[in-house]
């Protein structure tokens, strides 16, 4: 037998010995038992997961959160376990977790598939619309037994969305360019939770339907849009009044759009917005007032 | 080479090698974002109530972590010396005939066509890259081959070609794609090394080592051909044939390497070119010495990337470059002088 046999034979070999092994391991630990009764230790691999653990007074079950996990204040004496987008599998598991939520990213379901795979409790919700937002909220609540606080912070930011709505109800509809990256410039499109929100605050997305839900747009279609106003959400700890200067500068350049032309171009903290979490109403209110300053104004 | 190279030598200087890399393994096993004590480890895994987090971090998540870095940082780095013999080219590594962007282009496409399923634990990435990878390596190789019978040239320029034109394809698949899930291959294309379930880090194993040793064999027959082909011809080398069989090898390792771990970017490059700086460029020695040194280095370069910004992680690609380029670097001043080929 020549030496390339022989390697091909000890490897034909080793294979099947793996095979076999990891056969004889299967049934161990990955089987999907039902969820515990009593959650007590959490871990959330989002900012609104931590959000909506807060609001539905999970605070003390809270063992880890993720590094971009900055509101309520309280999640930051949270123990961190990486960030959004990298998540630290050691730090997950050494927080002791019974239950882990994550949201359904590749990165994030990626992780809670590791982590089920040797038998950690894992839920993957998706919140993308405002109605995932509320059904993910219930689902959690389900699940970790604060069933009664999930509906009750339903029921509020459904009420709070309806007074919103009725107070604007007889205003026309604003058409609004929500910015969400100037350089090259990005915007919201259509397809969006942002979308569905300009909408709550009684306005219209100026861009039409696209192919992206945050598409790249040329100086022809903001001249074509017709903005009435333009919103640029904070990205990260940037400081509001520099940003709202750089933005006049960046716009003025579009001198006959009315946004531009009546001086309507707004910098919103960014936290409120461009997060689909519990404080949903107060994101929509921001904008409202945005949108018709004179209706807020007493 | 000051001295010829002995058989007693050779294993000489490889075991130590394999000292040194289970010295690195041991010390990079016991670094991490947790502390993790050895005594609860060896308490077992826990019963179902009752977890034991020390064992689920060590045995379950940071040593195969660190097993398949090892795999992989060999697998480049061997690949990386034989891309570079058998081109001629010192600028030679394993992403250089489109490995990368066709695997790269696989990885886009099954992201974005959201399949989710599972082959053998891997999942749908995985396989793609796989499969781009060897598709693309298979594409070039063809291409190189109607250039003509002595096709390095051909070869590389077919290359470099298919790279821009896969490249280009996955910029547009990017930015047509509706999905926002485009964003998590950034990831992948840094490289991006996590753990592996059991079977996979077996298989991976066997086709590495496996294919390391078969490059060995083939050992004298790439000495010959750092001679140039006709040399190599004249010493009674098939140069076709050690041409394909290697070629064939470092690919299939470098795709095994490349859907195990991403994009890790320098390993091939710089290991196999210090390592031949080092010990010289007899490629019986250079071929296990770099397998084992490209796995040091890697798992070094990724236990970095688990614990400089913890508890959030670092692509291993960053780390490579900047822990590599500037030892390169240094090993290039330090003994160029003494090496001929460089010159």
């Amino acid at each position: 037998m020549n030496k390339w046999s022989l390697l091909l034979l000890i490897i034909s070999c080793w294979t099947a010995v793996g095979a076999v092994i990891s056969g004889t391991r299967q049934g161990h630990g990955d089987s999907d038992t039902p969820m515990p009764d009593r959650v007590n230790r959490i871990v959330s691999l989002a900012p609104n997961i931590t959000e909506i653990l807060f609001a539905i007074g999970l605070r003390d079950e809270i063992a880890g959160v993720t590094l971009d996990s900055d509101y309520p204040p309280d999640a930051a004496a949270k123990r961190k376990v990486g960030t959004f987008w990298q998540p630290d599998i050691e730090a997950v598991v050494a927080a002791r977790p019974d239950l882990v939520i994550t949201l359904g990213f590749e990165q994030q379901r990626n992780l809670a598939e590791r982590l089920r795979r040797i038998g950690y409790k894992n839920l993957i919700v998706n919140i993308e619309k405002v109605s995932d937002l509320f059904k993910a909220i219930e689902r959690i609540g389900d699940v970790t037994g604060g069933r009664q606080q999930a509906s009750e912070l339903t029921n509020r930011i459904r009420t709070d969305l309806q007074r919103l709505t009725a107070r604007i109800a007889s205003e026309p509809k604003v058409r609004v360019l929500w910015v969400v990256q100037r350089e090259p410039l990005r915007v919201a499109g259509r397809d969006t939770f942002i979308n569905e929100m300009i909408e709550l605050a009684g306005g219209e997305n100026a861009i039409g339907p696209t192919l992206h839900k945050y598409p790249p747009i040329g100086s022809e279609q903001v001249v074509a849009c017709n903005a009435e106003v333009i919103i640029e959400p904070t990205m990260g700890r940037q400081d509001i009044d520099n940003q709202q200067n750089g933005a006049m500068q960046y716009w003025s350049k579009f001198k006959r759009l009315p946004a531009v032309a009546n001086r309507r171009i707004y910098v919103i903290d960014g936290d409120t917005v461009s997060r689909l979490g519990p404080r949903l109403y107060e994101a929509a209110e921001a904008i409202a007032r945005c949108l018709r300053p004179h209706i807020f104004e007493n | 080479m000051k001295q010829l190279l002995t058989l007693k030598r050779l294993i000489a200087r490889i075991g130590l090698a394999l000292v040194v890399l289970a010295a690195v393994m041991g010390v990079c096993s016991l670094i991490g974002t947790e502390e993790v004590s050895l005594k609860a480890v060896f308490a077992g895994p826990g019963t179902r109530t009752t977890v034991n987090p020390d064992y689920d971090i060590f045995i379950r998540f940071r040593l195969p972590r660190i097993i398949l870095a090892g795999l992989v940082g060999a697998a480049l780095a061997c690949a990386g010396v034989v891309f570079q013999v058998i081109l001629r080219n010192p600028l030679a590594d394993p992403y250089i005939l489109g490995i990368s962007s066709g695997a790269g282009l696989g990885v886009i496409i099954a992201v974005i066509s959201g399949l989710n399923w599972t082959l053998w634990g891997r999942s749908p990435i995985a396989v793609f890259a796989f499969a781009g990878a060897l598709g693309t390596v298979w594409l070039v190789w063809f291409i190189g081959r109607l250039t003509g019978k002595f096709h390095v040239t051909g070869l590389l320029l077919a290359g470099v070609v298919v790279n821009a034109f896969f490249s280009a394809l996955m910029m547009f698949l990017t930015s047509v794609t509706k999905s926002d899930q485009v964003y998590s291959t950034i990831f992948w294309l840094m490289g991006n090394i996590t753990e592996g379930d059991f079977l996979v880090l077996w298989i991976g194993a066997g086709c590495v080592v496996g294919g390391i040793v078969a490059l060995f064999y083939l050992g004298p027959q790439l000495n010959a051909l750092s001679f140039g082909a006709d040399d190599a011809r004249s010493m009674g080398v098939n140069v076709a044939r050690t041409r394909t069989i290697a070629f064939g090898i470092a690919a299939g390792i470098t795709a095994v390497a490349v859907s195990l771990s991403g994009l890790i970017g320098f390993v091939g490059l710089v290991v196999p070119h210090g390592v031949r700086l080092i010990f010289g460029p007899d490629h019986r020695q250079l071929l296990p010495l770099s397998g084992v040194t490209g796995a040091a280095f890697l798992i070094v370069a990724d236990t970095l990337a688990r614990i400089i910004v913890a508890p959030a992680q670092l692509p291993v690609g960053v780390v490579t470059a900047i822990v590599g380029g500037p030892f390169f670097l240094i090993l290039l001043i330090k003994y160029s002088r003494k090496v001929s080929w460089l010159t």
